[in-house]
């Protein structure tokens, strides 16, 4: 009887004492933490310098067409997978030159996986930094990037895609979300 | 209403005189999603705890039929936003499989790195929201904190913070580079000790433990019956890991430890049990990401296939192991260039199944706790 | 503070109010305006704390806070309220409507009447009622009458579990609260806060915190279970907002619902004023006496302000529990009032009464061990800062090299 008492008066002492003892360690972990950088940043206001400048380069963002390079190929309509690609080629019956005549992007629709961009061999598609694809109507995101027909564009012989200028700050898409906001 | 629905479900389930029934969910802070649970209960105790699962299906497996097999892949990061990376892998394992496509050897490495950098981050939200659940805000919110560096890495890899698609059909879709290697040296250097002082804020505080240990027990059998996966089952005391069971990739090549369950502050097979295994993992996890970033080897990440890829009549199966257990896919393909019929089974839909045994007798409280600690996501559930 | 309403009298009308035959008007004036200064004082108390809360929840958990409102977002509690109170009062159908509209009147007149007792410096307190501890005991209790009515009324089994467990959460913790009290009344021999606070002195060696091991067993329970009284975590099983979505106040919204939590914050006040009289010395100055004490104004002032930081030291801590640990169970939560709580304070009544015929509070010997008790409590105190140092030591060097900028970021540098 005597063990199994004393047993139990030191598992009584013992548990008051692990408990003032575990929270006394936490409670040194939450105040140390008061001396420490908060982790958050001020988004949108007080930022040292605009988020898109932040991220990565090979962030996906919104996508952005630039349709000087564009060879009318219909790669990036046919890999897209929930098709918010629509691309139009027309072709002139004297000349028989082949012109781009529409190229419009859903940004409302597309969920940025990557696969239009990597499958184009021009690297007229890619994905720009922005990613505040905010307008006050959702047709608004329905991006035109073709006003007038564009030529295609023709491959050089010794055709190096990297050399294509990418404009991951997206003044295009920009300026087309923007002016699309104002009609 | 609500008997009419419950008696479908189960009829012998209609409350006696003194029960009531306590609709939980679908709109219930610590559901983690849109579950629902009805408990029928006298007050604190339950009775019993009906899950009714589905309110969160999107169809997945079927839009697959619809889709090509290369571009099913960003729709598998939909099916658990919280380890979109394990989705993609077994995915782009069932068509490689079928299709008779040899990863190279640096893709396959890529492949377990970004893996269980998403193991790491699945588990951050696993174990930090069980704490929420208990009451302590704080610890969820640290390792979000953690987990945004997780994200920023695979933000730089990937492209993305949580859908990643970087699986694809033969490889990766990017290297690493060596800013991205750094990186990620650098966030173990600081995370492993995080997880030391994260235990001494929470994993060893004296009253989280009191809420889980000894609480919703699940023995070996039952686990095994209900076919348990992942950390849940390895939570029981069994050591059963896909990585170990069914090498996969290269995984053969690391040297890690299976963490389980031992009754670490009370009974084999609590809710700390399931807990702790999942921080141990995490241990275990930033090992093998520095094992295979020292062992990188240089060459190709990805094989060239062709862009219509289409596959003979076959079918296969294919599993990983995710966050949340044993994922794997059911392929089956008919010669045409998307699968005529795709099956995902998951770790969280076999864990449902379990609550309404384990909850008989728990008070609502400990319910939470068990959700909790069983790692559920809605999506996983219902597809 | 009737010497006060006199001194204020004479002052004004040169007459002493006793022969006045207004006596009764001049009354009856000072006490409403002694309950406006004290209902002003509990609602923006309540209402600052619920900021100063936030900010600090916010650097615990690596965040900045709200800093919008006001100079770093010092009105953010101003916006709330205005907020709530612009909100539609809804009533859930098939509630009981008159409970459910009386409920936070409950709630209200049994916290703030609490403060009428409660001392904010030498010979500053509202009422120094003779039973002044045992009254804000009993006035205290009205809370959960409160809370139980709002959650049945509320016609919410959410609700209903919140008031249920408030319920079994007071019946048990108002023992160990009052039964924790009872060696400070023996040590002092009076019920009234300000007799209490004279009795014990600046230092803390004179606190009754440190005047026996059993006294601080006392001091630890009082905490604990006035925790559980003013439903903080680890004891805020009444809105335990991951189990019962929101408790007893899930159905409240506007004005209604603002009463609760402003309840909660403006008990703190009460919770830590407690603490602080009854075991930390209240509002005594070390080293001026009572005499010295009641000829200044300023020393008055400055007693104010001890009293004042010794509170808010005790309300910051109470904060910090409340973002450190988990909460716990239901069962757990009787069990530890009944087998953990209440056979210690017992304990340490019967041990008290022992000491303090042993070493009686003036014998050479209860000074030595009163002052050994305390350089236990600097001890306790001095482990504690080293532990904290520690834990942020043991990141530093893997966070700056990871981010590339200093940790240090003190609390007093504000965003």
């Amino acid at each position: 009887m005597v063990p199994v008492l004393e047993a139990a008066v030191i598992s009584y002492i013992n548990n008051i004492y692990r408990m003032f003892s575990s929270i006394t360690e936490g409670m040194a972990v939450t105040a140390s933490y008061l001396f420490r950088r908060p982790a958050t940043i001020q988004y949108p206001n007080k930022l040292e310098t605009p988020l898109e400048e932040q991220l990565p380069d090979g962030y996906r963002g919104i996508l952005q067409v630039d349709t000087r390079f564009c060879i009318g190929c219909r790669i990036c309509e046919s890999t897209c997978p929930i098709n918010c690609i629509t691309i139009a080629v027309e072709k002139d019956a004297q000349t028989g030159e082949r012109f781009l005549t529409a190229f419009n992007i859903d940004i409302s629709k597309c969920m940025y996986c990557g696969l239009c961009s990597e499958n184009c061999s021009t690297s007229a598609i890619y994905h720009t930094k922005l990613f505040n694809a905010v307008t006050q109507d959702v047709e608004d995101l329905f991006i035109r990037f073709v006003d007038h027909p564009v030529v295609l564009y023709k491959l050089p012989r010794e055709s190096d895609s990297k050399d294509i200028p990418k404009d991951f700050y997206g003044a295009i898409v920009k300026q087309r979300m923007k002016g699309q906001a104002h009609e | 209403m609500l008997k009419n629905q419950l008696s479908h479900l189960k009829p012998q389930a209609t409350p006696f005189m003194e029960e009531m029934i306590l609709n939980m969910g679908p709109q219930h802070p610590s559901t983690h999603g849109v579950l629902n649970f009805l408990i029928i209960t006298d007050g604190e105790v339950i009775h019993q705890a009906l899950p009714n699962v589905g309110y969160l299906h999107r169809g997945i497996e079927k839009l697959a039929e619809q889709t090509p097999y290369t571009t099913f892949i960003p729709f598998t990061d939909r099916i658990d936003y919280l380890s979109a990376m394990f989705a993609n892998h077994v995915y782009v394992m069932a068509v490689e499989t079928l299709a008779n496509i040899e990863v190279p050897e640096r893709g396959e490495y890529l492949r377990v790195i970004a893996c269980e950098l998403n193991r790491i981050a699945s588990h951050l939200i696993s174990t930090g929201a069980l704490a929420l659940d208990i009451g302590a805000s704080t610890p969820f919110v640290h390792w979000i904190r953690e987990r945004e560096c997780i994200n920023d890495i695979m933000e730089a890899l990937c492209g993305a913070r949580l859908t990643y698609s970087y699986m694809r059909v033969g490889g990766v879709s990017r290297d690493i580079s060596q800013n991205i290697k750094d990186a990620v040296l650098k966030f173990l250097d600081h995370f492993e000790p995080i997880i030391d002082e994260y235990n001494r804020l929470i994993s060893f505080n004296g009253i989280f433990i009191k809420r889980l240990a000894n609480v919703a027990i699940i023995s070996q059998v039952d686990a095994v019956n209900f076919g348990l996966v992942g950390p849940n089952l390895r939570g029981s005391g069994i050591e059963m890991d896909i990585r170990r069971a069914i090498p996969y990739g290269v995984y053969d090549r690391f040297d890690f430890k299976i963490p389980i369950g031992l009754g670490f502050q009370g009974t084999l097979g609590d809710s700390y049990d399931r807990y702790f295994v999942r921080i141990l993992e995490m241990k275990e996890s930033c090992s093998i990401v520095r094992q295979a970033l020292e062992t990188l080897p240089p060459g190709d990440i990805r094989t060239k296939i062709k862009r219509n890829l289409k596959i003979r009549e076959n079918e296969c199966y294919t599993c990983v192991e995710s966050a949340r257990g044993e994922m794997g896919i059911y392929l089956v393909s008919d010669g045409s260039d998307r699968p005529y019929r795709l099956k995902i089974k998951t770790g969280s839909f076999t864990a449902m199944s379990i609550v309404e045994k384990i909850s008989q007798g728990l008070m609502v409280a400990d319910l939470i706790a068990l959700i909790g600690s069983l790692d559920v996501v809605a999506p996983e559930i219902d597809r | 503070m009737k010497n006060y309403a006199d001194q204020l009298f004479r002052f004004l009308f040169q007459a002493p109010v006793e022969t006045s035959s207004y006596a009764l008007i001049w009354y009856g004036l000072f006490i409403f305006l002694v309950a406006g200064a004290l209902l002003f004082f509990a609602a923006n108390f309540a209402g600052i704390t619920s900021f100063v809360e936030r900010r600090i929840a916010a650097r615990i958990q690596s965040r900045i806070g709200p800093n919008v409102v006001g100079p770093q977002g010092i009105l953010q509690w101003v916006a709330d309220g205005i907020k709530l109170l612009l909100k539609e009062d809804l009533i859930p159908d098939r509630a009981d409507r008159f409970l459910f509209r009386t409920a936070p009147y409950f709630v209200f007149s049994g916290l703030f009447t609490a403060f009428v007792a409660l001392p904010f410096g030498f010979g500053i307190v509202a009422a120094d009622l003779n039973i002044g501890i045992y009254y804000i005991f009993a006035v205290t209790s009205l809370v959960v009458v409160g809370i139980i009515m709002g959650g049945w009324s509320s016609n919410s089994k959410w609700a209903m579990f919140g008031a249920l467990r408030s319920a079994a959460q007071i019946i048990s913790y108002e023992i160990p609260t009052a039964l924790s009290l009872i060696p400070v009344i023996l040590l002092t021999g009076s019920l009234s806060t300000q007799d209490i606070i004279k009795s014990q002195g600046g230092m803390p060696w004179n606190w009754n915190i440190f005047h026996s091991p059993f006294t601080l067993a006392c001091f630890i329970i009082f905490f604990i279970s006035a925790l559980a009284e003013g439903n903080r975590i680890p004891f805020d099983l009444p809105e335990a907002e991951s189990e019962l979505v929101s408790g007893y106040n899930t159905e409240y919204s506007g004005f209604r619902f603002l009463v609760f939590p402003m309840a909660e914050w403006a008990n703190l006040w009460v919770i830590g004023a407690m603490v602080s009289l009854t075991y930390l010395g209240g509002w005594q100055i070390p080293f001026v006496s009572i005499e010295t004490l009641s000829g200044s104004p300023w020393l008055i002032l400055l007693s104010v302000a001890v009293f004042a930081g010794k509170t808010s030291l005790v309300v910051f801590f109470i904060i910090q529990i409340r973002w450190t640990l988990p909460r716990v169970r239901v069962d757990q939560m009787t069990l530890v009032c009944w087998t953990y709580l209440a056979p210690v304070c017992l304990a340490s009544i019967i041990g008290t009464m022992i000491w303090m015929l042993v070493f009686p509070w003036e014998s050479m010997a209860g000074f030595v061990i009163r002052v050994i008790m305390s350089g236990i409590g600097a001890g306790a105190v001095i482990f504690y800062i080293m532990r904290i140092r520690y834990n942020y030591l043991s990141g530093k060097a893997a966070y700056e090299k990871m981010k590339g900028i200093p940790l240090w970021y003190p609390f007093w540098r504000l965003p």
